[in-house]
């Protein structure tokens, strides 16, 4: 067997004191993709810098047979080496069209503009749907073909090494199978490796190699099927813990010793929980105390018929109908740009309504005095949770109930219990910064709910938050929904994350495309395995 | 070095800082500051409300008066009130100078004794109170001589010098503002074309690809410098045309010099885009780094020369001194290269470009921080 066309080993990142990846080693050979999976913060971007030369490292990386230690020493590599790091559009000049993108990049990897060539940027124009955009600026594409602008881009110059750092995140599904096609076809032809990370476990199974990233370690690697294996002994239906070494999610439990219970068969996020219990980490359960407060909840919580946002000449909702009951999760669903937060922002006040009615816990809403009345009752949380960065835990959930006038006598056993309920207890004398994303994400939801809101909003608050925070997150919402009785409306990018609402409504392009429940939506798609699919086909269908 | 690379960078910045309106700062700055600062800095004092009170009623008296409300640096009148009256409004910032003739002024000096007059003048801002006083002075003294040339000599006066301002405002001030101008906006677009890619991401564009460290900074200075090269121009356009500033020296030399100082700027820019990651940082330490000694050692408020201390070794630390000392010279004076100074403050600015940008380079990492 001949040698592996990229090496690894044992490379270590740092920033200062924190260790960002730990002694990762990996191969791959050429035709391969490599897949990182993880959440935000676990190593992946760090090692794929590392890899492309662009970031220093301690340890070494073999390429081809040149080995390098430093992004100086990776230098004579660079002209066989893509990179598109994390973001969208990240790497693209919003003034500069897609035909402009494309000269800049050839020319700075100094290509001739010989005959293989120009036939080679067709084919890639083409792949990617941009061949009729090419004078449109790249700023005004939408979220999904900037990034398939940045790879076209970045295949321009056929990279032997092709490195992409979370290419489909936040990317309508559409888009994203389109993407997954090019990349299947260009590395097929072109014998390339590529490294690809992902924050989607569904895309998984288009990959030959996974590798399985939690807080700066590589935990698990092997095709998915083999890592399937692995933890299908540990995974059952979701039944009470009868004892420790046991975890039990929304859909799912997860054991270490053999509980009496049918089998259910796993997919990847199993490894995350499952790994956790090996390394010995308990993970109770998540309970939650009534409310105080026995204020009446209106069972219709929110209506809006025809909710419209414009910006300039670009409609941001168009027309969106909505419906919300008390004791229901909703789920408003949709990629990068598809207009939830923006909708979220007018139930909240913090756009004006450009055309529609509003109507909120029985009130209808014209005015923002409509509107003051209903602040005690109403929970929110901002998609880069509003917290403040300078005082520490327990000095900001003070601050929030002071604006919401809480007397301290009820305010300090308040934060306690929910301090200890939500399970960030030991963290209140540290500042947001230390924390860890998943703590982050539950104070800023105890900082929401505080003042015992009859309605929540929640926009994109798993975000980039780990498997084991998320399953977590949703089980702490599922109780508030049943003992406080609450209605919750919360957005997510995470087409996967539907199995948890009770109801979900897609957005694309600021239009409503979809609204009922999850299970109606996969009867009405048999032959869809996932959510994932069922919605890729109402995309497919719902051409706007 | 390859010129095609560099070509390819340079192009696509061009276009962004056409698309971008960019380019609008790249002029309207230095134009605007020139004008806000010409007009706006005012040392000389003209039209100070005088008032002067005459007890002494003789024709040297009256002819004294008179000069005064001729003056354009007074606005004079008789007060025909007592002299705590006129006292109160300097008081209330009514009046600026109060001058008191007493009685019998003319027959004493006539008789060779010495004359007094009492001036008053409103200190409240120090340097125009020690401006009006000196013109007060010069203005007796002025009097004095023409009036009665023979009384002259027993009125002594020993700052006449200051009075007698050969310079307007406008040549001392315009050209001093070339070396705050042209330090600021050059370092400033510099400092954003780096750190914009910084801080939208784009920068991996040069990180992940081969291009070279050199052929990046070549084409993101290059703009930069062509670009302000325009502005000397200008600015010298405004100095002669709207502020009528005379320009007695060499313009190739006052050219040369300007380009020197550009490269300069950008090497600080530079620097600072190098220890910044967002383009609001970079335009708030650019500013604090350039203005502030842009300001205080261009000769505009005070002379080189009359600093001490501290402010002598920081005055030279910065090249703004070296600069506004050939600008001076290009405009009033007229020397140019037959003065050694000139020639050796002309090779201390190459030194100074050529290691601030060897130095921006040298720190200058092709890598994430």
């Amino acid at each position: 067997m001949s040698p592996a066309a990229l090496r690894v080993e044992k490379v270590t990142v740092r920033y200062g004191n924190t260790v960002a990846i730990e002694e990762a080693s990996l191969e791959a050979d050429r035709g391969e993709i490599i897949g990182l999976i993880g959440a935000d913060g676990a190593g992946k971007s760090s090692l794929l810098h590392a890899i492309a030369g662009v970031g220093r490292f301690q340890g070494e990386i073999l390429f081809e047979g040149h080995a390098y230690h430093s992004p100086k020493e990776a230098e004579p590599l660079k002209p066989h080496i893509g990179l598109m790091p994390q973001g969208i559009g990240l790497v693209l000049y919003r003034n500069l069209t897609v035909g402009e993108h494309l000269d800049f990049f050839a020319d700075i990897r100094n290509l001739k503009r010989n005959e293989a060539f120009l036939s080679y940027r067709e084919r890639l124009l083409e792949m990617a749907g941009l061949a009729p955009f090419t004078d449109r600026p790249a700023g005004k594409l939408s979220g999904g073909m900037m990034q398939k602008l940045s790879l076209i881009c970045t295949l321009l110059h056929r990279p032997k090494l092709l490195i992409l750092d979370e290419p489909t995140t936040g990317v309508d599904p559409l888009s994203r199978l389109e993407l997954w096609e090019i990349l299947d076809n260009i590395r097929r032809e072109e014998g390339t490796v590529a490294l690809i990370s992902t924050a989607y476990m569904q895309e998984a199974a288009r990959m030959d190699r996974i590798h399985l990233f939690d807080s700066g370690r590589i935990i698990a690697r092997g095709t998915a099927e083999a890592l399937l294996a692995g933890v299908r002994n540990y995974s059952y239906e979701p039944v009470p813990c009868p004892s420790e070494r046991c975890i039990q999610t929304g859909h799912y439990t997860y054991a270490l010793d053999p509980i009496d219970a049918p089998k259910k068969e796993p997919t990847l996020e199993a490894l995350f929980f499952v790994h956790a219990l090996q390394e010995g980490r308990r993970i109770p359960p998540i309970e939650v105390s009534p409310r105080e407060s026995d204020e009446a909840i209106p069972s219709l919580v929110m209506e809006a018929r025809g909710l419209t946002k414009r910006f300039g000449s670009f409609v941001a909702d168009d027309h969106i109908d909505m419906r919300l009951q008390s004791g229901e999760i909703l789920g408003l669903l949709g990629a990068n740009g598809a207009g939830k937060t923006t909708f979220i922002k007018m139930l909240l006040g913090l756009y004006p309504i450009d055309g529609g009615e509003l109507t909120l816990l029985g009130r209808p809403i014209r005015s923002a005095e409509d509107r003051r009345h209903l602040k005690s009752r109403i929970g929110y949380v901002s998609q880069h949770f509003a917290l403040y960065k300078d005082m520490t835990v327990r000095e900001n959930l003070l601050y929030f109930a002071q604006m919401h006038r809480l007397p301290l006598t009820r305010a300090l056993p308040r934060i306690q219990r929910l301090a200890e309920e939500l399970g960030f207890a030991p963290y209140m004398e540290a500042l947001p910064s230390e924390l860890p994303l998943g703590i982050n994400q539950r104070f800023s939801l105890a900082a929401a709910i505080l003042h015992e809101p009859v309605v929540l909003f929640l926009d994109e608050p798993t975000s980039g938050v780990d498997a084991i925070a998320r399953s977590q997150f949703w089980q702490l919402l599922q109780r508030l929904k049943e003992v406080w009785g609450i209605a919750i409306l919360i957005t997510t990018h995470y087409m996967s994350e539907a199995e948890y609402c009770d109801r979900v409504v897609l957005l694309k392009q600021g239009r409503k495309i979809a609204d009922d429940t999850p299970q109606h939506l996969m009867a009405r798609y048999p032959e869809a395995k996932s959510f994932e699919e069922a919605f890729l086909q109402l995309y497919k269908e719902k051409v706007i | 070095m390859n010129w095609g690379v560099v070509r390819a960078y340079m192009r696509k910045e061009i276009l962004e800082l056409l698309r971008s309106k960019m380019i609008i700062i790249v002029y309207i700055l230095p134009t605007f500051i020139i004008i806000l600062f010409g007009y706006g800095i005012r040392l000389e004092v003209t039209h100070a409300r005088t008032l002067i009170i005459d007890h002494d009623q003789s024709k040297l008296s009256r002819d004294l008066t008179e000069r005064f409300m001729h003056s354009r640096y007074f606005d004079a009148r008789l007060f025909r009130g007592t002299e705590q009256e006129a006292l109160h409004r300097i008081k209330q910032a009514k009046t600026e100078i109060l001058l008191i003739i007493p009685q019998g002024f003319e027959r004493r000096l006539l008789h060779g004794l010495r004359g007094e007059i009492a001036a008053f003048v409103d200190g409240a801002f120090p340097i125009r109170g020690e401006t009006m006083s000196n013109y007060v002075k010069g203005e007796i003294f002025h009097a004095a001589q023409s009036v009665a040339p023979d009384l002259a000599p027993r009125i002594t006066l020993d700052n006449r010098n200051l009075f007698n301002q050969a310079m307007r405002d406008e040549d001392a001030i315009v050209p001093g503002l070339f070396g705050l101008i042209l330090l600021v906006a050059p370092a400033i677009l510099s400092a954003l074309l780096i750190v914009k890619e910084k801080e939208e991401g784009t920068i991996f564009n040069f990180y992940a690809s081969p291009v070279r460290k050199s052929e990046f900074l070549l084409a993101k200075l290059t703009p930069a410098f062509l670009l302000h090269s325009l502005n000397i121009l200008i600015l010298f356009l405004w100095a002669t045309w709207l502020f009528q500033v005379p320009f007695r020296g060499s313009f190739t030399l006052y050219w040369l010099a300007s380009e020197l100082y550009i490269l300069i700027s950008l090497g600080i820019g530079l620097l600072v885009s190098i220890v910044t990651r967002t383009q609001i940082v970079a335009i708030v330490l650019t500013v604090i780094i350039t203005i502030i000694p842009g300001f205080l050692y261009s000769g505009m408020l005070m002379p080189i020369s009359s600093m001490s201390g501290e402010s002598v070794i920081e005055a030279h630390i910065y090249p703004v001194m070296y600069y506004n000392h050939i600008v001076y010279d290009a405009f009033l004076i007229g020397q140019g290269l037959d003065a050694p100074k000139i020639r050796l403050y002309l090779l201390i600015l190459t030194l100074y470009a050529a290691a601030i940008l060897a130095l921006g380079s040298a720190l200058m990492k092709k890598e994430l921080r």
